[in-house]
């Protein structure tokens, strides 16, 4: 059992020096005054870093898929929104989990002028996981945007949702 | 810090790094060994290569006339299929259908679909995708010789239009009459042309019969405003008449289930019956789809999900009387436990119902069944698990068997008998 625990701990070493080294020679290749933001996959840490990071301020976390034509009004809604206001706190998530649409997610997060803000991806094949740590009663019908509270609470609502409204919850 | 400066640095350190591990790694070899051994104990999960089924994110399974199970999935532009004799357990060599390539809906509700006449006659459905986002065409090639040959595709949707055709369903009767229903756009596309507000699709429906030459699907509008992201279902009743049962918008986005049975000439119902009153208000794609199934004495069965103010879950229900009225719906699986996606069949006198469930990070597959027409169901039993995503199950019937087909990507697809 210890010598199984030596092996699990030794190759965990293993993977964090793997993602170490990728790490570095991602930051030294880019450097850090990168200009444009790619989609980053989603996971429950990262959604811990929005939420610190969003934290004293209302929010807007906007989910959405390249197979739900409602969510491109919603996306169009926020390009707009981002075209007369400044530092819009959004954060936008694609749910298709498959990575058989991430040309098509770009094309789209780049018609929309979206790169500015926070994208992620939910992973290939961990759709629902992702769902379910993100909001276990949500059943994944969209747009589903998170109006979240300067103390970090949250409340869902699933469908598009109307500018007006939009405009009310970012531009304060 | 030049790009040139940063990429010599970055190869240094890397270098180094890599240096360090293989060293760490020499160094813990016969750990490693022992290792694998004690992990090859475990059975080894497949492996997704090439066009190999587990690559796929959807299935679609039927029993041939024969007793053959076919099963058919999307990859790199093209269809693929394989057909079984013995009932799932083992499967034939992978086939593709010999047509050109193009790219066919596979994700999600979309998905190929497959059908068969009394006379070797194999019949294929898809949706393609076009150049514009939510855009697409119903497609449709015919086999006479049993999947061998297949004829060149046609485009079902008869309007010409870059708009969205999609979510197609197809039933073929014994004698090859083809009855393909989707999802249309068509209406909705003149209107935005004319700056006019819409909302939602429509439902369509598209025949021919290629045994008899009648090979231009003449389209038909049977409803307007219904939801443009959810799978529709379809049956034939005892008439041989088609009941077909979708996601509408009722009112202001109130998305509830209807059901329209075409009557044989004109003389039957003009207006779809409204089944689900769960108020399920979403400006929005539920992505979720019912299923209908209709047995003897015309009694229709449907099973179908909603998130409304009134009904959350899934709820079935039987009607005798074409949707005019309905059973009490009745709750089925656990809403705690995500229970979504249900589909049904009946056999005789026993209503089968599959769903998933999904525990936040493994997806289950529920099934619970009535001996008694729907009057009552037994303990919903859990029949299997999937670790990397899942696709929606489905019934299936041979006979008097009726078996679940559900596709678990990157771990296999899974027949078996209820």
């Amino acid at each position: 059992m210890a010598s199984s625990e030596t092996r699990s701990f030794g190759a965990s070493v293993m993977s964090f020096f793997n993602k170490l080294s990728c790490a570095i020679f991602i930051w030294f290749l880019l450097g850090t005054s990168v200009s444009f933001a790619e989609s980053i996959a989603f996971d429950k840490a990262q959604l811990a870093t929005v939420k610190t990071q969003n934290m004293g301020k209302q929010w807007l976390m906007l989910l959405w898929s390249v197979d739900c034509p409602p969510c491109f009004k919603e996306l169009a809604i926020i390009q707009k929104l981002q075209g007369q206001h400044d530092d819009l706190a959004v954060v936008i998530i694609n749910t298709d989990a498959s990575d058989e649409i991430n040309a098509e997610r770009k094309d789209i997060i780049e018609k929309f002028e979206l790169n500015n803000f926070s994208n992620f991806h939910f992973v290939d094949g961990k759709g629902d996981q992702s769902r379910f740590f993100i909001d276990p009663n949500w059943y994944g019908e969209l747009p589903r945007s998170y109006f979240v509270e300067s103390n970090g609470k949250f409340h869902g609502k699933s469908g598009l949702v109307n500018q007006s409204i939009l405009t009310q919850w970012l531009v304060n | 810090m030049s790009i040139l400066t940063r990429i010599v640095c970055s190869t240094i350190v890397c270098a180094l790094l890599i240096f360090v591990m293989n060293a760490s790694e020499a160094a813990g070899h016969n750990h490693q060994a022992t290792h694998q051994v004690m992990q090859s104990k475990k059975k080894p999960m497949p492996s997704c290569e090439g066009v190999k089924i587990i690559c796929a994110k959807t299935v679609t399974s039927a029993f041939a006339p024969n007793g053959d199970l076919w099963r058919l999935w999307a990859l790199d532009l093209s269809i693929y299929f394989q057909l079984s004799t013995d009932g799932g357990a083992t499967f034939s060599a992978i086939t593709r259908v010999a047509i050109d390539k193009e790219k066919v809906s596979a994700r999600g509700e979309n998905r190929p679909k497959i059908a068969f006449d009394k006379y070797q006659g194999v019949y294929l459905s898809w949706a393609t995708p076009k150049e514009k986002k939510h855009t697409a065409d119903i497609r449709f090639s015919y086999s006479s010789d049993y999947g061998k040959t297949f004829t060149k595709p046609v485009t079902v949707n008869d309007d010409n239009l870059l708009t969205g055709h999609s979510f197609n369903e197809m039933l073929v009767t014994a004698d090859g009459e083809v009855s393909i229903v989707w999802l249309d756009s068509r209406l909705s596309h003149q209107l935005r042309l004319q700056g006019k507000k819409t909302n939602g699709s429509a439902l369509f429906l598209g025949k021919a019969n290629y045994r008899e030459n009648e090979t231009s699907f003449v389209n038909e509008q049977l409803a307007n405003n219904t939801c443009v992201c959810c799978r529709i279902a379809m049956d034939y009743n005892d008439n041989g008449e088609l009941a077909i049962f979708w996601r509408h918008i009722y009112g202001d986005n109130i998305r509830e289930f209807a059901l329209l049975t075409l009557a044989q000439g004109k003389s039957g119902q003009q207006e779809p019956y409204q089944i689900s009153y769960d108020r399920w208000k979403i400006n929005g794609c539920p992505h979720q789809g019912g299923a209908i199934s209709i047995n003897d004495k015309n009694r229709y069965h449907l099973v179908w999900f909603n998130q409304g103010e009134v009904g959350k879950g899934i709820f079935y229900a039987a009607s005798n009387d074409q949707g005019k009225s309905l059973t009490k719906p009745v709750s089925v699986g656990m809403q705690s436990a995500q229970a979504a996606h249900p589909h049904l069949n009946t056999n005789g006198n026993n209503i089968d119902i599959v769903w998933t469930q999904f525990t936040g990070t493994e997806h289950e597959l529920w099934h619970q069944r009535s001996t008694d027409n729907g009057k009552s169901f037994t303990q919903a039993v859990m029949l299997a698990k999937a670790f990397n995503g899942s696709d929606r199950p489905f019934i299936v019937k041979k006979g008097k068997v009726s078996y679940v087909s559900w596709h678990r990507p990157k771990q296999g697809h899974l027949v078996q008998a209820l």
